[in-house]
């Protein structure tokens, strides 16, 4: 009895070694999504900070690019003001509502199965969850959770996201969605067997969903390949969007229309 | 350890070669434990460095684990590249060990280290081909950093702390 005490007492740090491995795994693999992007999200209050840093610092390196992209989306949108001055689109902004948040990426990754992008907007500055998130380029993915400050996006390079999309100028729609490996190309599932489309045309949102307005842009059609199981298409698209480089990202914070809500119920 | 887990998680983090290969350098925290520490402060050392990092990336309790795992077997490996007859308190490095049971030691260490934490990463283990490439790589750079930060900052006959 002794002898075995003595034996447990010497190997005691076997115990702890045991109870903290439990507790990693318990971590790892006991949480759930939505805990492990509230642990995110809380993580990054404290993080948060610190990655800013990061971005900060990281925002100088490429500035060359980055002006030579917001010149580029400058000239388009100069374009499209001379074109839309005298339409409807003006009366919106009239309404002195601002209708997309500037944020700043500050974590992001491309590399992994499914993929998550932190923001430096949260509840406090009216990003909320099912917000789209886009930048000059295009479509980048919806707000997953939204913390006070600080929120996670679901990006397209996320086997969980699906995005409502169509070919530009047509009107059936389909999803943006990603299986993992190239983060250039995504697909577009289930669209209708007759939809015209061929290689070269370009996908944008749908509009049919509050998350985005239509005829955001999201990427050029790569290749078709018809379903016959299920008749439909799936399309190949190479993004607009350089996952791998995004820097600042407008969030779409327009509230959608109460009366529209209330007809599609909750999800 | 704060230094090396900023460093980790504000530079090393974004580097992905090829996309397979990270380095987990915030393991020379552990590798450098000296052999007076109790086991206990080593596990919770250990613990609490992987903690940190899991912090800042968003997985919670990978490198915690992994990092637990390494200072469990840390004294283990130390006395396996150490000669019998030497019973002093060290700080495992080249002008303590030696040139060569230094670099066998660490290369064990972390290829200890990065098999836990890119297998559990993995999970569910698909494709072995992708996570041994993963394995193999990301050890390989580790150790030739940490060879390097070995061998200019321990100077032999001289201590220096951690």
């Amino acid at each position: 009895m002794r002898s075995l005490l003595d034996f447990l007492a010497k190997q005691a740090h076997v115990l702890l070694f045991i109870l903290m491995e439990a507790l990693s795994l318990l971590l790892l693999f006991g949480l759930n999504d939505r805990q492990r992007l509230a642990f995110m999200t809380s993580a990054n209050r404290l993080s948060g900070t610190v990655l800013e840093w990061r971005a900060r610092v990281e925002s100088y390196i490429g500035l060359k690019g980055e002006n030579e992209r917001l010149l580029t989306e400058n000239a388009y949108l100069r374009e499209r003001l001379l074109s839309l001055s005298d339409s409807l689109e003006l009366e919106r902004v009239s309404q002195g509502e601002s209708v997309f948040t500037v944020a700043r990426v500050i974590d992001n990754s491309v590399r992994k199965d499914d993929n998550f992008i932190t923001i430096d907007k949260g509840r406090s500055d009216g990003v909320d969850q099912g917000m789209g998130v886009f930048d000059s380029r295009g479509v980048i993915g919806v707000v997953e959770v939204a913390g006070s400050h600080y929120s996670v996006v679901l990006p397209v390079l996320n086997s969980k996201s699906s995005i409502s999309c169509k070919v530009s100028g047509s009107s059936s729609i389909g999803f943006l969605e990603w299986r993992g490996g190239d983060p250039y190309r995504a697909m577009v599932n289930d669209m209708p067997y007759h939809t015209v489309v061929s290689t070269g045309d370009t996908i944008v949102t749908s509009g049919y969903s509050s998350a985005f307005p239509e005829n955001i842009p999201v990427g050029v059609v790569e290749r078709v390949e018809q379903q016959r199981m299920s008749y439909t298409l799936a399309v190949t698209v190479s993004l607009f969007v350089d996952m791998s480089d995004l820097r600042w990202v407008y969030v779409n914070t327009m509230k959608p229309d109460p009366e529209l809500e209330e007809l599609e119920g909750p999800e | 350890m704060a230094g090396l887990v900023l460093l980790q998680v504000l530079f090393l983090n974004r580097i992905s070669l090829f996309g397979y290969v990270t380095p987990l350098f915030y393991l020379w925290f552990i590798v450098r434990f000296d052999s007076s520490m109790s086991r206990y402060s080593m596990l919770l050392w250990g613990f609490v460095t992987g903690l940190a990092v899991d912090f800042f990336t968003g997985t919670p309790g990978l490198n915690a684990a992994s990092a637990t795992l390494a200072a469990m077997f840390q004294p283990a490996m130390v006395k396996l590249f150490l000669s019998k007859d030497r019973r002093e308190v060290i700080i495992p490095g080249r002008a303590s060990m030696g040139a060569g049971p230094f670099a066998g030691y660490i290369f064990l260490m972390t290829m200890l280290h990065h098999s836990a934490y890119f297998l559990l990463r993995s999970i569910p283990l698909e494709d072995w081909v992708v996570i041994t490439a993963k394995i193999v790589f990301s050890t390989l750079l580790t150790f030739i950093a940490m060879l390097a930060v070995g061998y200019s900052a321990d100077k032999p006959n001289q201590r220096r702390s951690i």
